[in-house]
């Protein structure tokens, strides 16, 4: 029986009973997600820059490291390594809440995965598939970032030969080298998707190409950086002395 | 002229209403004749090859959204899709998924779209004193009453239900459809529902929040409406609404 | 057996159906709508251009009213229309415009100042009155004095069922999807109801009602192309056919629009041409001034199509393997326009034909269009035959577009008869009770049980599918624009053999339910009892009216013709139908026959012509000078209407005088 006068009427939505007592916590869990991925996407942005400084020289790493711990404001300008604690403890608050509002999205059941790679072998499409890619990168974020933070706090310093001692001697490139990627990926067409989602922007395929353009140079200086810090961990003796520059 | 090619149609068959039926793809092949279309394709199958092969046309000119399908991947319009598009003469044809099976290529979107405008409301709700038919009417901005009709030239084919991977995982979610509906009703002045009557019924998982903008809705609407910006419009619309509950 | 009860019983799902529906649950009557396919799916969808309606806001249309309109739509049907209809239509037109607007359709809107069309070829310049700001507008369309088709751009039917299939939804009326009428219940006096299949299941079941609605569109698929959807099959007046005891009125009335794409037969708007467009031959040139010097590409469609043929026989055609066709050239309008107001034609031309129409001219030529004739009613929409059945929009013969319907009249007529039918169909069912004779349902139901037993289980040889064709076939090929004795009476002997072979179908799908090869088994003969209606009427009238054209008749003969032609089918074992004929009252008309300003001017005229117009002159010196127009019309021709709808139409010439051409 196909009439549709036997469909009866479930009217309104009882938004209740969705998981969020209060329907204002919708709009709330939506708004946190893409503010959180914002702020982490710049966040990436930046730290992906600052740690390329090394690039340039270790001087320059080491003045740019110095300046983010706030070297302007200690006595013997050497900034404040605790900072870093801070600011790692920060970012571990938002990347929970992140995770935590970016979870509802996950394919909870088995089901849904399936009908998720059903529709993608069925209807390949270039948005859907980026997602995916997103969700898996999601998921791995979120075992990886927090070894990264936590590894921040308990192990704050940062200067062009303690952080290549963590990346080379402290074998902590293979974390890098999984996270680099991951969060790249991630965080660009994460930039993008928040940006067409909240109709930042309505130019579609230009804001596609830059997010594309961006994972690809974020990439290049990623792992440029991360072979300029293994060159310089082969090259120091340990126990390693910090870099003062010259 | 070149002699016209065959072309071969691998087509989704299943009965559902025959418990001795399984799902299977059958393939069928046709001399093509310029100018044609799928619709005219699986005509000529019905009629030459196998008259009980099931599938919907109404208006058959890209009109009447009754004839959605999946062809080769992409799901759309059957009846204004050529042929010719198809270089390699293979056309895999697969019915809609997200809706209730009838049999072969036809699926039941009327009855997901009457419970959907049940569900959602989606009706115009003017102010009821206002009404005097042998009155003048009253006046509406030009370019609202032009902007309505971009939004109005949804045709309910329920392509933007199948493109959607969101919808396909989760089944409550309203689909794009809804939501330019609702965009619709909340863009005309003449509509007396608050941006906080709109908020309880699409402010939710299942509505505008639900949506993770993969955006297969735009890509495949063959009307081309703007979903992406109209979907982007109500979600900044529902989120500044301030609810009382 | 399955069987429903309701008391407003609707077959037909478009905007005719609908309305009706809406009519009956407003005033609390329990209502049933049945449809082959989901309401918003319905033809009344692929109407473009736009409805009728005399609201006068356009500066073009300023001095527009009833009057007007009712002029018009009588000249257009080239006087074979129902005047007390006529007048009936015009009047309620801008009630339903108004209406539709609070259901939500979103008119075209007027924005006051200078704005450029097309007139004629030249680009003009009109000045829209500040006060019509934002009031709805209107554009030119072919047969009218004035600018008078209220529009969305060019999807104003998809706009307009969607409003009206959202009522419904808001009223919570059921409509049952996929269920196909196909017998009327009847006692040979009342209407009970239909016996449907269900096209999922195959399961049959008994709808009964107090009354019957049938709105189940036109008839233009029993032509092989056609701009109709395929579903407009003519079921519906195969339905009261069936019963012979209804009759069908003037099934001989087939218009062909002008301007469908070749080969497929897709149409193109009459807006085209309203808003400017032009139609040229082989060479480019424009040739329609060259026939018709006053109305040129804005004569009505009989005429231009007629045109058209004429000057395609002249070898002025394009040659295609399809066959001669002309060109639309819309390029004049420019590339704005075309995207706004003609998207619908852009994207048709797009994807069928993979042309621009801003830049390419469109291939067109006459294309079968609408079915004037149908299931004969009277005023009120009831079959006079049968009590309880009701038809309307282009399924019935209610008769205000006699031998050819003006563009922008069809739209108009589904609405607004539906408006004004469906307050008669509620006072109907108010007065009447449900009778419920279970042997009259038994009857029916198991003669229809019997006839797809014999699909299924017979022996029968017959390719239902080629016979369809064989049939569509005759129809374009015989019982076309042009028509003439012989090549009618070859149709009909041919049809009349179809019929014969279709009693021995024989199907290789044997399944109950879903099952398309016996969904057109059921079809196809019907259809053919409608179409040796068209032919058998076609090839009885010996003259030319509108859009019957006879070649070896080509006067419009109101001396012996003005009447319209009715088919019944008492005998069902019979070949083709009997024809009677039901006299038009020149002394009851408005508006005496003469020349519709368009077209031949070769009419036989009537005999009490000349006393009518005398009478008229005398009823209006009478009334004196103080007299206004509807004191005038009330005395020349009184016209009833259900209460609610007869307060007088507000215009905005009522409140202010406008004037103001450039």
């Amino acid at each position: 029986m196909t009439a549709s006068s036997q469909t009866q009427t479930q009217k309104i939505h009882d938004v209740s009973s969705k998981g969020y007592l209060n329907p204002i916590w919708a709009a709330r869990a939506d708004k946190l997600q893409s503010a959180t991925g914002l702020l982490l996407g710049f966040f990436i942005i930046m730290h992906l820059h600052f740690e390329s400084s090394i690039l340039i020289s270790k001087d320059a790493f080491y003045h740019v490291a110095h300046f983010l711990e706030g070297s302007m404001f200690s006595d013997n300008g050497q900034g404040f390594p605790v900072t870093t604690k801070f600011v790692s403890a920060f970012m571990l608050i938002v990347v929970l809440v992140h995770a935590l509002f970016a979870l509802r999205r996950f394919p909870a059941q088995i089901q849904q995965w399936r009908a998720l790679r059903s529709q993608m072998t069925i209807m390949p499409h270039q948005d859907t598939k980026i997602w995916f890619w997103q969700l898996i990168t999601g998921f791995l974020l979120f075992f990886l970032a927090p070894v990264h933070l936590f590894d921040m706090i308990t192990n704050p310093e940062i200067g062009p030969h303690l952080s290549a001692e963590r990346v080379y001697h402290q074998d902590v490139w293979m974390l890098y080298v999984l996270l680099l990627p991951a969060v790249v990926i991630h965080a660009m067409f994460g930039l993008y998707r928040v940006a067409i989602k909240w109709g930042i922007t309505t130019k579609r395929m230009a804001a596609l190409k830059l997010a594309k353009v961006m994972v690809v140079y974020l990439m290049i200086i990623g792992i440029a950086s991360l072979l300029t810090y293994i060159f310089i961990g082969q090259s120091l003796e340990l126990p390693v002395t910090p870099f003062v520059p010259s | 002229m070149t002699s016209p090619r065959t072309i071969s149609f691998e087509i989704f068959r299943y009965d559902p209403q025959d418990p001795n039926d399984k799902p299977k793809m059958v393939t069928y092949e046709i001399t093509e004749a310029p100018g044609m279309t799928v619709f005219i394709a699986l005509n000529l199958l019905r009629e030459q090859q196998d008259p009980s092969l099931q599938f919907d046309f109404v208006c058959r000119a890209g009109i009447c959204g009754s004839c959605a399908m999946v062809i080769n991947g992409k799901p759309t319009l059957a009846c204004r899709t050529l042929t010719a598009n198809f270089p390699d003469g293979k056309i895999k044809l697969m019915p809609l998924p997200g809706f209730e099976l009838i049999g072969d290529l036809s699926v039941n979107t009327g009855k997901f779209m009457r419970e959907l405008a049940e569900r959602l409301q989606l009706w115009l709700q003017p102010d009821a004193n206002d009404i005097d038919i042998h009155r003048l009417e009253s006046p509406m901005d030009p370019a609202e009453a032009a902007k309505l009709y971009e939004l109005e030239r949804c045709v309910e084919c329920g392509v933007c239900v199948s493109a959607c991977a969101t919808k396909q995982m989760k089944d409550s979610f309203v689909g794009a459809v809804g939501m330019m509906k609702i965009a619709r009703f909340e863009m005309d002045s003449r509509d007396t529902r608050s941006a906080e009557d709109f908020y309880h019924v699409i402010g939710n998982q299942d509505g505008v929040f639900g949506c993770m903008t993969l955006l297969g809705c735009q890509d495949a609407c063959p009307k081309d409406l703007p979903h992406m910006q109209q979907i982007a419009y109500l979600r900044r619309k529902m989120a500044q609404t301030i609810v009382s509950c | 057996m399955k069987i429903i009860y309701t008391d407003s019983l609707v077959v037909g799902a478009g905007l005719a159906g609908l309305r009706v529906a809406i009519a009956s649950k407003e005033r609390g009557l329990d209502t049933v709508v049945l449809s082959l396919i989901p309401a918003k799916r319905s033809h009344s969808a692929a109407a473009q251009g736009g409805m009728q309606a005399s609201l006068g806001n356009t500066v073009k249309g300023m001095g527009d009213d009833e009057d007007v309109h009712f002029q018009d739509t009588v000249k257009g049907s080239d006087w074979g229309c129902d005047q007390d209809v006529a007048r009936m239509f015009a009047h309620c037109a801008p009630k339903a415009v108004r209406e539709l607007a609070n259901w939500g359709v979103p008119w075209s809107r007027i924005t006051a100042g200078d704005r450029q069309v097309v007139v004629n070829a030249e680009k003009v310049t009109i000045t829209e009155a500040e006060k019509a700001h934002g009031l709805i507008n209107a554009r030119d369309f072919g047969g009218t004095k004035k600018w008078r088709t209220c529009y969305t751009a060019d999807g104003t039917g998809h706009s307009l069922l969607y409003a009206v299939d959202n009522k419904a939804i808001e009223m919570d009326i059921p409509v049952h999807e996929r269920i196909e009428a196909l017998s009327l219940i009847h006692d040979g006096k009342r209407c009970h109801g239909v016996i449907a299949r269900c096209l999922v299941t195959g399961e049959l079941r008994a709808y009964i009602g107090k009354s019957t609605t049938i709105a189940t569109g036109g008839y233009g698929r029993i032509y092989e192309v056609s701009t109709n959807a395929i579903i407009c099959e003519g079921i519906g007046q195969a339905l009261a056919l069936d019963t012979g005891v209804a009759t069908l009125g003037n099934m001989e009335a087939v218009q062909f629009h002008p301007t469908a794409i070749v080969p497929v037969g897709i149409l193109t708007t009459e807006g085209c041409r309203g808003d400017g467009g032009l139609l040229r031959d082989k060479d480019g040139h424009r040739f329609m001034p060259d026939y018709e010097p006053e109305k040129k590409e804005l004569a009505s469609r009989d005429v231009v199509s007629r045109r058209m043929t004429e000057h395609m026989r002249k070898g002025k055609g394009v040659d295609s393997p399809y066959g001669p066709h002309l060109w639309l050239d819309i390029t004049l309008l420019g590339r704005k326009h075309v995207e706004t107001n003609l998207r619908e034609v852009k994207e048709i031309c797009e994807n069928f034909l993979g042309i621009d129409p801003a830049k390419d001219w469109i291939p067109v030529r006459p294309t079968q269009h609408y079915s004037m004739g149908g299931i004969r009613t009277n005023a009120t929409g009831e079959s006079p035959q049968l009590a309880g059945l009701f038809s309307v929009g282009e399924a019935a013969c209610w008769d205000m577009h006699g031998f050819n319907r003006l563009g922008g009249n069809s739209l108009a007529e589904t609405v607004v008869g539906g408006m004004i039918i469906g307050k008669y169909v509620a006072d109907y069912c108010e007065k009447n009770t449900l009778e419920i004779n279970t042997q009259v349902i038994d009857n029916s139901m198991s003669k229809l049980q019997a006839e797809i037993d014999d699909l299924l289980v017979g022996d029968g040889t017959e390719n239902v599918f080629e016979i369809k064709l064989a049939m569509q076939r005759i129809m374009m090929d015989y019982v076309g624009i042009f028509r003439n004795g012989i090549e009618l009476e070859k149709a009909i002997t041919e049809l009349k053999d179809l019929l014969q072979r279709s009693k021995n179908i024989g199907l290789k799908c044997k399944k109950r339910h879903a099952n398309p090869e016996l969904v057109e088994a059921l079809r196809v003969p019907r259809m053919l009892r409608v179409a040796l209606t068209v032919a058998c009427g076609a090839n009885a009238r010996t003259e030319s009216r509108g859009a019957h054209a006879r070649e070896d008749y080509p006067q419009r003969n109101d001396k012996e013709w003005l009447n319209r032609t009715l088919s019944t089918w008492p005998n069902e074992n019979a070949l083709e139908p009997t024809l009677s004929y039901e006299q038009l009252d020149v002394m009851k008309m408005e508006l005496p026959p003469g020349y519709r300003g368009y077209g031949n001017d070769n009419a036989v005229a009537h005999p009490d012509t000349a006393k009518r117009e005398t009478q008229i002159a005398d009823i209006l010196a009478e009334l004196g000078d103080d007299a206004d127009r509807y004191d005038k019309q009330a005395a020349i021709m009184p016209f009833d209407l259900p209460e609610t709808l007869r307060p007088r139409n507000e215009r905005l010439s009522d409140t202010i005088a406008v004037s103001g051409e450039k």
